[in-house]
């Protein structure tokens, strides 16, 4: 099991984000995360690659680097893109001194050529477009070869054909890395074109555990508001 | 009916209290994060764990690119002072004094001081807006995540170019004070170059000197690591960082104030 997440509680300011959720993910599958702005999907991310601290319970990760890819990708705009994906194997401690500038130079190639970019290692980000910035830090993230991919609201801000490539590259990276996923988002289309399985979170609890097609069944009263995007429903937005 | 808790939670002073109270725990988290912070860059300078390329780059941020700012100040605080002493110097008939004057102005206080407030207006509140923007855009977020310290990757070799160059820059800058307060004494009394320059000497020792650049070390660093701690602190959006950077700033001044004062006390009191 790559990702295993049992009971885990996380409280901000005395509210508590999350209330004990538990899920597993296996290696090469996809997990999505839904819900409301402000459910704690993206602290459920954070707390996986150890960004926040817990409060309480366990995360259990495969040996192996954890990558995340941010919802505004967060490259390094004062270093270009060869040296944005390269930043990890020339900065960490066990891996600063690993390879020469020709292998860099090389990683950084075929890294940029799996995502479909070649011939932009001299650029820096603010001359990219904003599905090429998603993509670089896709780039960046597989650098150091993750067992553990997280990707936090991947497609937000895009228009929906860079939408549908981001997906497509995101179930290309799962085949070519076999790496356990998590994606949080919001879109209909990246939970159906790149999970296997789903979990939706409200009021820092999981409401519904399936998979995509079962979500679209609609026999659940949360699922059933998310997926018809009514105001009618359990779910109400949350203003504490 | 109203209960006390209510009433006391409703009233002006307990708004004050509150206000203030939060301004104490802000002091506390911030003079923290400063200790704490600093202490880790310490840590990996004493153990030299530095890349040579990204010293350089903010060496040439901090002394070249500050350089112009820095001497414009000093030398116009030096003709400033010049301009009303040395002509009433003169009268007084302490002219052959005006050189010796000035340079203890100079070397012990102005030339430090005013370096110190010319690189906070440009080097600090640039270091901390910098910090604090990649916190605000989660880029120190993706540094942790891709396992490099941030303290080792931003803050060393901002800190540490401090600490070398604001030396530099302090006995640039003193020495053009003190050629500039020669020139406006040349230029407003009937006092000679080689009256002005001759007694520039009489009163500097190698204590003045050496207490100048241990002042300017500390100086340079405060700054740095202050700006720096500000800016990593930061949180929310454009506000957090507009935030970030006049927090740097005052703390920064109020800093090299402390570390004037105190070497006042060691070595001149």
């Amino acid at each position: 099991m790559s990702i295993k997440v049992n009971n885990l509680i996380k409280s901000f300011d005395g509210r508590k984000v999350l209330d004990g959720i538990s899920f597993e993910v296996a290696d090469g599958e996809t997990l999505a995360v839904v819900g409301f702005s402000g459910s704690g999907k993206s602290t459920v991310l954070k707390l996986i690659c150890g960004l926040i601290e817990k409060d309480s319970g366990d995360i259990i990760t495969s040996e192996g680097d954890v990558a995340m890819v941010f919802q505004y990708s967060a490259l390094f705009d004062s270093l270009n893109v060869a040296d944005n994906i390269s930043f990890a194997l020339r900065e960490r401690r066990d891996l600063r001194n690993k390879y020469t500038e020709a292998e860099l130079k090389d990683i950084v190639s075929k890294k940029l050529e799996l995502v479909g970019l070649k011939g932009i290692e001299r650029k820096f980000p603010s001359e990219l477009s904003g599905g090429m910035q998603k993509r670089v830090s896709f780039a960046r993230a597989i650098v150091t070869e993750p067992k553990t991919i997280l990707y936090d609201e991947p497609t937000a801000g895009l228009d929906p054909i860079s939408s549908t490539l981001i997906e497509d590259y995101i179930v290309r990276l799962q085949q070519e890395t076999n790496a356990a996923s998590i994606v949080v988002t919001h879109q209909m289309s990246t939970i159906q074109r790149t999970a296997n399985k789903l979990i939706m979170l409200y009021d820092g609890k999981i409401v519904f555990a399936g998979t995509p097609q079962e979500m679209l069944r609609q026999d659940n009263e949360y699922t059933k508001q998310f997926v018809t995007a009514s105001l009618e429903g359990p779910m109400h937005m949350l203003t504490e | 009916m109203i209960t006390f808790r209510q009433y006391w939670r409703q009233s002006a002073t307990y708004k004050i209290f509150r206000v203030f109270f939060r301004q104490f725990i802000d002091f506390v988290t911030t003079f923290g994060a400063i200790v704490v912070n600093g202490a880790a860059t310490l840590k990996y300078i004493v153990s030299l764990q530095i890349k040579p390329k990204e010293l350089m780059d903010q060496c040439v941020r901090f002394g070249i690119s500050s350089l112009p700012i820095t001497l414009s100040i000093v030398g116009m605080t030096s003709i400033i002072v010049t301009s009303q002493v040395a002509s009433e110097m003169v009268k007084q008939g302490g002219g052959n004094f005006v050189g010796l004057l000035m340079s203890l102005l100079i070397v012990r206080e102005v030339g430090a001081v005013m370096s110190g407030f010319a690189i906070i207006s440009m080097i600090g509140s640039s270091l901390a807006s910098e910090i604090a923007t990649m916190r605000v855009t989660e880029q120190i977020d993706a540094i942790s995540v891709l396992k490099v310290d941030p303290i080792r990757y931003l803050f060393v070799p901002r800190v540490l170019s401090g600490l070398i160059m604001m030396p530099v820059i302090v006995v640039i800058a003193s020495a053009f004070g003190v050629i500039t307060g020669g020139v406006t004494t040349a230029m407003t009394t009937e006092l000679g170059y080689r009256a002005y320059f001759d007694s520039v000497w009489l009163g500097i020792y190698m204590k003045d000197l050496g207490v100048c650049l241990l002042k300017a070390f500390c100086f340079g660093g405060t700054i740095a690591i202050i700006s720096c701690s500000c800016g990593y602190q930061a949180s929310g959006g454009a506000k957090g960082v507009g935030l970030a950077t006049t927090k740097a700033v005052v703390w920064s001044f109020v800093g090299i104030v402390i570390w004037d004062l105190i070497f006042s006390i060691a070595f001149f009191f």
